[in-house]
Formats: structure tokens, C-alpha cells, sequence
């Protein structure tokens, strides 16, 4: 049960600006995703958090107390790392009592920390192994378990699963959102996975180049990304290079309509979702009227993703629902339902075309 | 291969993989024979020796020379070497000094080696290859100009003298080894401790030192036996009045009764070669290869 806000931190790397003052308040037992690519400083944020590197500039506060200056072992953070970080000379047992015992406790209760804690992540009985006899997912289980008998304020994991397989990772994410919805911890995840963020938090701060392009929950993120970096890093995404005419916007060969508030004149980016894609049937007639050549169909399961061409917008990336039998090589006729438009330096504006070509706008 | 490959029926396949494999089993052969008399000639060169020694060490009486074999065997001779006061004293001396210098070098070498290994600072890498400048030269020049400083100080021939002298032999295991054995320790091992509340002292005591803890005593082992058996600096600062174990078996390799040297050469043989396939297993992985990597 704890907040946690960082008020303007930064920190430089000497001329690399890894963290580029940034504001943030997460509230108290949420879970709270720092999602981006490699080197965008998700992971100089958390170390920041957990204080194993000293702020350039900024503040970290952990409800009322500031703890910008405290160092790693006088925080009342735990951290999961992405790493396999049990001591090795050490058992599981002597792993996760090793903070307990720094903190005074009776031998009685840190047994019973100890088996708690092994219980919480489903390794009761495994107190003698070492950590080379356990597999990958065990040993961050125990870290995660190492983490929680402490009962930080905050909890923080740093990509713990991403040197997993893919199955063990869904589920120890699964595993993980349970744990944290029964111990109401708070709790930053990083991660560059979105899927995993989209899964896993209340909310996702989606970080690029030091700064926080976009703080919201999974869905506004996926359907209104602030950015252009949200709109591309988020999903997949069609997004066309396009300008302002005085009828509409202009996209290739194609003219859509333009949402209120644009520019007259000028560049934008137009970015479709491949879901927002919607194929015409046979015979159907709309206004605005894609048909790209196919040329890659992959089968994901419960959908089919397209590649496609058209002469008039260049590549598309189409979902298609399974009943619909396409083949390389064939056209298909697709007619936008949703796209945003990016103009420069203002947020986006969304547009939705109804089956009767009427415009909405939001 | 000249033949075209369509032209070859089975049977001349089989001829020609017939021909070149006798012709390839003849070479082996030479090449074997090579190397056969390549082992024995060294067998001979290294074991020839040994072997002369040991006999030589567990003689009771003496070998008339068309023999190879003595007429007695025993351990008398044994008993008389360790009963020479220049045997004991040599040995309390070499105890004593390589002790001082294995606890001397640890106390310099590790926290340089911990430095080396965990904080970036200039010249860090050249300072870290001049451990290796000892080693670069040859050995008795150095300890020539070595000695004729010590001699202008007041050194050659007190134990300050010999342990300083001994102390630039160390510094390559004492720095590199450690340093190697540091660097193998994930920081975020200790990064982990460092979070769940340990200080930094504690940190380095639980979880680092327990880490590089057999990489460590290898290298105390090997800075104790080379000191032990380091001869040419030892001699050439401690004389006259210092004189460890091998300086000692100097004078009595001149002496006229062989066994003396081969008992004492026995002797400090032994204890050597158990220390060093010791610090063999726990010098396993290239560790001191990891020294190189960096």
C-alpha cells in the first residue's frame, strides 16, 4: 500500500541523456508497465526507483517520503531482476531469508516468511535446493519470492521473464498478476514486450528516447496512442505518409476524409489499424475502396494476418477473420472504418466512416 | 582426383578407396613412429632424472656404478639430511618468509585486484599489463639491478631484502587471478543484496568473497609455493646470511655425498606437486585466461 512519484528525474550518462525529466505517479497497489524498446532508459528509470543509480536531477518520493538520495538498501523497494540473481553458494532457504535475517527477525518467523513466501509462487519444498538444481522460471519465481517476504512498498521487476520461452512466460505473467492482485502491492514492470504490458498492467507508460510518450490504460493506449511512436511501437500499424488538400486528405491515389481542425495545407500521417481494414463482399460498393494484390497470408491461429499491395496506398497489413478464403496472388477489396491522423506536433484526431459513408468524428 | 566420376564403376571405387586408405594408414604409421620416439626421447629427458633422484634419495648404501640399482634400500639418509642445521634452519627460514609474503601480497594484490576488476579508471587496462612486465624481462638481469640498489640500501642479506624481492614474483598470480575471479561475480548479484537491505560491507563479505573464495585460495596456494621454491632472487639478495630451503640444496648439490640433495629434492618435490594439481582443479575453467579477456 504505497505511491510512488518521480517529479522531473533525469539522469545523464555524460552526454547520453538516458532518463529526460519525466513525471510520474503510480498510484497505490496498482500495476504499473514501463513498456519501449531497448535503450529508450525504461530500465535507468527503475534502477533510479530502486536506487542503484544516483538521479542527475529530479525527485523520487515514496508516499510522503523522499527518497530521491537514499540509498538501494535503506529503500523500501524489492526488485526482480532480468537476470538470475540467486546466490549461488546459497540455499533457497538462506536466498530469501538473507533480507529477513538483516531485519531482526526471529528464527520462528523467518521459517515461517520463508514457507509463505515459497507457498506465494506454488515452490513449497524446494527450502535445500541450490539455485544451479533449479530451472530458469523456478529461479525467478524464488527471486520474486526473495522480493515479496520483505513486504516492500514497491515492488519493481526489471524484464524478469524475457530470457524464458514463450509458454512459461504467459504463465508466470499470469502467476504474477495474481500474486500482485492478492497482495494489493504496488508494482513497476518493465518491459519491452507489449503484449506482456497490454496483459499485465492498469496502466502502461510507453517510454522512447528518456521520455514518456504516452501514459494511459491497455485499450486507450491500443486505440488512441497520443504519438506516432505509440501508433507504430503499439500493434501493428498502417501508416501512410498523406497531406492536407482543401477537399480531404490525400493518401496515394486515394482522398479521405479529414477530421475537423486540421491545417488547411500540409503534411500528416494517416495510421489505419489492420483490424480497422474491413474486406467488401462480393459486388459491395464503397466509397473509398482499396484492392491491394496479396501477397503473404499468415495463419495466426484464430485470425489470418495479410500482407498485401495496392498501386494505390502501397503495403497493408489486413486481419482477416478464418471463414475467408484468400490465396497469394489474388485481389482483395478492403475499405477503411477507423483511421487517425497525425499533424505535426498536435494530438490525434480520429476518424470513423459508418457503412453509409457518413463521417463521425471524435 | 583426375577420373571422371561417371566413369567409375563400383569396383574401381573400392580399388581407389582401397589404395588411399593403405596409402593414409602408412603415413599414420610413420607419423606415429615419430611421435613414439618423440615420447621416448622426453620420458627419458624428464623422468630419467626423477627417477635417478628417487633412487638416489632412498639409498641406504651406495650404487657401484655398473649397477643402476642400489645394493640397500632405506631411509637412513633421511634421517641424516633433516638432521643438518642448515636443513632446518633453511626450512624455518623459508616457512617464514614465504608466509610473510603470501600475507604481504594479499594485502596489496587483493583490493588492487577488486579495484581492477569492479571500478573503471584511467590506464586502467596499460596498469593492469604492466603485472606482466616482471615476467616480460629476463628474470636474473632484473634481479641483478634489483641487487645492486638493495645493496646501496642496506638490504642484501636481511630478510626485508628477500621478502621484497620475492613480493615481485606474486604480483601477477596475486593481481590477475583475483581480478579474474572479481570479475566473474555479476554485479547484479551483489546489486540483489545491495536491494534486499545489506550493506555494502556485507555484501562484499556474504556475497562476493564466498564467490571468488577458491579462485582466491589457489592464488594464496600458488604465491606460497612459488615463494617456497623461488631460488635465483633469494639467493642473490639473501646471501650471505639469509638462506632459504632451495639455497641450501645449492650448497649441497656440490656436496660430496649425493643423497643430501636427492633426499632434500624428494622432499620439497612431494609437497609441491600436491598443492599444484590442488590449485589445478580449482584453477579449472581459465580463469586466469578471464584475466586476458579484459
Amino acid at each position: 500500500m504505497a505511491q510512488l512519484t518521480l517529479n522531473q528525474l533525469s539522469k545523464h550518462f555524460g552526454k547520453v541523456v538516458a532518463v529526460d525529466a519525466i513525471d510520474l505517479h503510480v498510484h497505490d497497489s496498482e500495476l504499473l508497465c514501463i513498456l519501449g524498446p531497448s535503450g529508450c532508459g525504461k530500465s535507468t528509470a527503475l534502477r533510479l526507483i530502486a536506487g542503484f543509480e544516483e538521479p542527475t536531477s529530479g525527485a523520487i518520493r515514496i508516499d510522503d517520503a523522499d527518497v530521491t538520495h537514499l540509498p538501494a538498501n535503506k529503500r523500501p523497494t524489492a526488485m526482480v531482476f532480468q537476470k538470475y540473481t540467486l546466490w549461488p553458494h546459497m540455499t533457497v532457504y538462506d536466498n530469501i531469508a538473507f533480507g529477513l535475517k538483516l531485519r531482526g527477525l526471529s528464527k520462528d518467523e523467518i521459517k515461517r516468511k520463508v514457507e509463505e513466501g515459497l507457498e506465494l509462487v506454488s515452490l513449497s519444498g524446494y527450502e535445500k535446493r541450490y539455485p544451479s538444481q533449479l530451472s530458469g522460471g523456478q529461479q525467478q519465481r524464488i527471486a520474486l519470492a526473495r522480493a515479496l517476504v520483505l513486504e516492500p512498498k514497491i515492488l519493481l521487476l526489471d524484464e524478469p521473464f524475457s530470457s524464458l520461452d514463450a509458454l512459461l512466460r504467459v504463465r508466470l505473467r499470469e502467476e504474477l498478476k495474481r500474486i500482485q492482485r492478492r497482495l494489493q502491492i504496488t508494482t513497476i514492470f518493465v518491459t519491452h514486450d507489449q503484449e506482456e504490458a497490454l496483459s499485465l498492467a492498469d496502466r502502461i507508460a510507453v517510454m522512447n528516447a528518456g521520455q514518456i510518450e504516452q501514459l494511459a490504460d491497455s485499450s486507450t493506449i491500443y486505440a488512441f496512442p497520443q504519438t506516432l511512436f505509440v501508433a507504430d511501437f503499439i500493434g501493428e500499424m498502417n501508416l501512410f505518409d498523406a497531406h492536407v488538400t482543401g477537399t480531404g486528405i490525400q493518401v496515394g491515389q486515394t482522398l479521405l476524409p479529414a477530421p475537423d481542425g486540421l491545417p488547411a495545407d500540409g503534411a500528416v500521417k494517416v495510421a489505419v489499424r489492420p483490424e480497422d481494414l474491413r474486406p467488401l463482399g462480393e459486388g459491395e460498393q464503397a466509397a473509398m475502396t482499396w484492392t491491394p494484390t496479396i501477397e503473404t497470408v499468415m495463419d495466426l491461429g484464430h485470425y489470418q494476418k495479410v500482407l498485401a499491395h495496392a498501386e494505390a496506398v502501397g503495403d497493408l497489413k489486413v486481419y482477416l477473420p478464418k471463414a475467408l478464403r484468400v490465396d497469394e496472388g489474388s485481389t482483395l477489396s478492403v475499405t477503411p472504418t477507423r483511421y487517425l491522423v497525425y499533424a505535426d506536433g498536435a494530438p490525434p484526431a480520429e476518424v470513423k466512416l459508418t457503412e453509409q459513408q457518413g463521417i463521425t468524428q471524435g | 582426383m583426375t577420373t571422371i566420376r561417371e566413369d567409375l564403376t563400383d569396383r574401381t571405387l573400392w580399388a581407389e578407396f582401397a589404395r588411399n586408405s593403405g596409402r593414409a594408414f602408412r603415413f599414420m604409421l610413420r607419423q606415429d613412429w615419430f611421435g613414439l620416439s618423440m615420447l621416448a626421447l622426453l620420458t627419458l629427458f624428464i623422468l630419467g632424472p626423477m627417477l635417478n633422484v628417487f633412487v638416489w634419495a632412498f639409498t641406504a648404501t651406495r650404487i657401484r656404478p655398473p649397477a643402476i640399482l642400489p645394493e640397500e634400500w632405506g631411509l637412513r639418509w633421511w634421517i641424516a639430511t633433516f638432521e643438518r642445521l642448515d636443513v632446518i634452519e633453511g626450512f624455518t627460514t623459508s616457512i617464514v618468509i614465504s608466509l610473510i609474503v603470501t600475507g604481504l601480497a594479499a594485502v596489496i594484490c587483493l583490493p588492487a585486484a577488486y579495484a581492477f576488476a569492479r571500478m573503471q579508471f584511467r590506464g586502467r587496462t596499460v596498469f593492469l599489463l604492466s603485472f606482466l612486465m616482471t615476467n616480460a624481462f629476463p628474470r636474473f638481469g632484473l634481479y641483478i639491478t634489483i641487487a645492486v640498489i638493495f645493496f646501496r640500501l642496506g638490504l642484501v642479506g636481511t630478510v626485508a631484502g628477500v621478502v621484497l624481492i620475492q613480493l615481485v614474483n606474486t604480483l601477477l598470480f596475486m593481481v590477475w587471478i583475483p581480478t579474474a575471479a572479481f570479475q566473474g561475480v555479476d554485479k547484479a548479484l551483489e546489486e540483489a543484496a545491495l536491494d534486499v537491505g545489506a550493506s555494502r560491507l556485507r555484501v562484499f563479505i556474504q556475497i562476493t568473497l564466498p564467490m571468488v573464495l577458491p579462485a582466491l585460495s589457489a592464488a594464496l596456494l600458488l604465491t606460497f609455493i612459488g615463494t617456497f621454491y623461488e631460488t635465483q632472487g633469494a639467493f642473490l639478495i639473501g646471501v650471505p646470511n639469509v638462506k632459504t630451503l632451495p639455497t641450501v640444496m645449492i650448497t649441497l648439490i656440490n656436496h660430496p655425498i649425493t643423497q643430501h640433495g636427492a633426499v632434500l629434492s624428494v622432499a620439497l618435490w612431494v609437497p609441491s606437486m600436491i598443492l599444484l594439481i590442488f590449485s589445478q582443479r580449482v584453477l579449472r575453467g581459465g580463469s586466469l585466461a578471464a584475466g586476458f579477456g579484459v
